[in-house]
């Protein structure tokens, strides 16, 4: 997807639900390998977790220049991805809320297997608003 | 793999701790399938938005983390077909960094005729600071 039809993230703007980029790779063995060495765990099974699915649709979409703050992240696993197999990923916003004045919205992305395997679903809680985190670890900077 | 007659309240889950470096959080960058900068790869995109002195460690490393110890008290072939990690993240997690996880079971229920466990996580620094807190659940025969 090329860069120029990124949208301008406008939180205000943003709709639970709305659809965020769906997308198609192929899990290679580097990627695998790469995966299991940054984590330090040789049988890690779901390489998944570092290509950031639901990250990786909402910037498929969005161009975000205030950036943002993971806050939490669930996952759900259904089935370790296999080498040489295509990964299909669909995501979107699945909520958006206030707490304590800061607006906080919720992406998540599903992944299935070109056998139609479930694979994961991953939703990240993200803060956008990435400065107040900064001042909370670091008061005496502000 | 830890069956079904093994499992007690409060048994404690097998803990792993993690070297937190500059190569580990860039090779977790690596992985993604968008060359882009964030604040996990570009310190001083991490000062702009953050206002901090060094690049963070996705939390996605926190969440395989704590799989990581799941799946070695439940088995692979259950954890990595009915496992999930629920991690809120509380303080950074930066290079230089030394991450324990560590977690015990704290509940269980039925469910068609199957057992979900749940299990209490947290991950801790080298100051004995809690980065992240949260649940695992697998399901057991």
């Amino acid at each position: 997807m090329a860069d120029t039809e990124l949208k301008i993230f406008d939180y205000d703007k943003a709709q639970i639900g709305e659809e965020l980029g769906s997308y198609e790779y192929t899990l290679t063995q580097k990627m695998l390998d790469d995966f299991r060495t940054s984590v330090d765990d040789p049988e890690a099974p779901f390489p998944t977790l570092g290509v950031k699915h639901d990250a990786t649709a909402f910037a498929m979409v969005y161009d975000d220049p205030i950036g943002t703050v993971n806050a939490g992240n669930e996952v759900e696993f259904f089935n370790p991805p296999v080498v040489g197999k295509k990964v299909h990923v669909t995501g979107r916003i699945a909520d958006k809320y206030l707490r304590r004045d800061k607006p906080y919205i919720v992406i998540e992305a599903t992944a299935v297997d070109e056998d139609g395997r479930l694979l994961e679903k991953l939703s990240t809680y993200q803060l956008k608003k990435p400065d107040e985190l900064g001042k909370k670890w670091h008061p005496e900077q502000k | 793999m830890a069956s079904r007659t093994k499992i007690e309240p409060d048994q404690k889950l097998p803990s792993v701790t993690k070297a937190i470096t500059t190569d580990s959080i860039l090779q977790f960058e690596s992985c993604g399938i968008l060359d882009r900068e964030n604040i996990h790869n570009n310190p001083a995109l991490a000062a702009k938005r953050l206002g901090t002195t060094y690049t963070l460690a996705s939390g996605r490393m926190s969440i395989t983390f704590a799989a990581e110890i799941m799946r070695k008290f439940f088995g692979p072939e259950v954890f990595n077909h009915t496992g999930t990690v629920n991690l809120k993240f509380l303080r950074p997690v930066k290079a230089g960094d030394t991450i324990s996880v560590s977690g015990a079971v704290s509940g269980s229920e039925e469910i068609d005729g199957k057992t979900r466990v749940s299990v209490n996580l947290f991950c801790d620094n080298q100051d004995g600071n809690r980065t992240a807190v949260g649940i695992g659940t697998a399901v057991v025969e």
